[in-house]
């Protein structure tokens, strides 16, 4: 009897171990908020002391001494579409942006869109370890750094892959040829309105998109971050899209990320052995 | 009673193990109907990135034959930061392997949860492919 009764013991320790585990990735990126099991889901801000400050009075935005861990959003819009994990696969799955936003596409991307939700976004350019571009970065589920010099911000970021990017904070204008040389991430300009940080991008090449699902875009893409830490443990943060040549007008999209300290960001080589694109069919 | 804990071990972790894909779209690749068991031994674990890549060697049981399947599971980073180390698996260690098919009908599977022969079960780092904190 006491056998059994140990064994019970053991079996429910193991099931709470086991479900810690499963659990303990959704709670430490902050406390759910309606989740259900194909519903809406967002996370709410992650709670704990006023943000710490440098000593010019700026608002610290990490420097090393931990890193930022963000989930992965597969639709930016929050509307649940590219879910291709397997609870949800071919269906509207739980999307993390705070609150859906409804956009009009113009006829060519509505279109490029439908063939990609339509073949399960197989040749999203991220499974071809191509970067995600902006904001995109933010919604790849790799932790990233922000260190703060008195003219720039330094991104240092593990995933996407393994890239960096610099911001210049120092009240200068975008550079007159950014848009002649598109790049992956654009050029950055960075400035401070009160405690968030501004970063204003153009300068995007074509070749990503905007999320897993498949919102695509133009070179004329520009977009608007804005990045609050709002305690400790979170970072609030919102990206504007305005691209004419994709979307009837701007929208904007926002979501929380959390605080790891300790964490620092390892190396992260995607091109290394991608060996699943001969495998990606589609449906 | 040992044999009921490691039943219910087995389908918690397949449950807390679902994958979610970051780098790449899952349900392209894979079959979300198709589960999949392996039991077997390990013939080589490469690890790399964006997944590393376990090959392991299974009998058939009604041929007899030995058939080689690949595992697809988490980065390297993933897998570090949840205890794994490069020589985690060595060719010849009996494995279970539980995951799902890939549709292209490849002997290619991507691994939910790996068990080996003193018991211990690992998370592939599907469940958070791409990233520690990769979950919906």
């Amino acid at each position: 009897m006491r056998n059994h009764f140990l064994d019970w013991i053991l079996i429910i320790a193991a099931a709470l171990i086991v479900f810690s585990l499963a659990l303990t990735p959704a709670t430490a990126q902050g406390q759910p908020a309606g989740a259900t099991k194909q519903g809406p889901r967002i996370l709410l801000p992650k709670a704990g002391p006023p943000p710490p400050r440098l000593p010019d009075g700026r608002v610290d935005l990490g420097n090393g001494k931990g890193a930022w861990s963000p989930v992965v959003i597969k639709d930016l819009t929050g509307h649940g579409y590219g879910d291709t994990n397997i609870q949800n696969a071919g269906k509207r799955g739980p999307q993390l942006v705070e609150k859906p936003v409804d956009i009009q596409m113009l006829p060519w991307a509505q279109k490029f869109f439908d063939v990609a939700d339509g073949n399960l976004s197989k040749d999203d350019p991220e499974g071809f370890c191509l970067p995600p571009g902006i904001p995109r970065m933010q919604a790849t589920p790799f932790p990233f750094q922000i260190y703060q010099l008195p003219d720039r911000l330094i991104f240092v970021y593990e995933g996407g892959a393994h890239m960096w990017r610099i911001v210049y904070t120092d009240g200068r204008a975008h550079s007159k040829d950014a848009t002649d040389y598109p790049t992956y991430l654009g050029e950055g300009i960075g400035h401070w309105d009160g405690d968030t940080m501004v970063v204003d991008n153009v300068g995007f090449n074509d070749k990503t998109w905007l999320d897993a699902a498949g919102h695509p875009h133009t070179e004329k893409l520009h977009v608007v971050e804005r990045y609050t830490r709002t305690s400790v443990n979170n970072l609030h943060y919102e990206a504007t899209i305005d691209d004419p040549g994709t979307y009837t007008k701007p929208w904007t999209t926002s979501w929380n990320i959390v605080w790891e300290p300790g964490i620092t960001p390892l190396e992260y080589i995607c091109q290394e052995g991608n060996r699943d694109i001969q495998h990606l069919v589609g449906k | 009673m040992k044999a009921k804990l490691v039943g219910l071990m087995a389908v918690l972790l397949l449950l807390a193990a679902a994958p979610v894909f970051a780098h790449h779209s899952f349900a392209a690749e894979y079959d979300s109907t198709k589960p999949v068991t392996l039991k077997g031994t390990v013939v080589k674990f490469d690890w790399v990135n964006p997944h590393s890549r376990l090959y392991m060697e299974v009998k058939d049981q009604a041929t007899g034959k030995t058939v080689q399947w690949e595992l697809e599971t988490g980065n390297v980073t993933t897998l570090q930061r949840r205890g794994w180390r490069r020589d985690t698996l060595k060719p010849g260690d009996a494995i279970i392997v539980t995951g799902f098919r890939a549709k292209d009908g490849a002997n290619l599977a991507a691994a939910s949860t790996v068990s080996t022969a003193d018991g211990k079960r690992l998370f592939a780092g599907s469940a958070n492919d791409g990233g520690p904190n990769s979950q919906q």
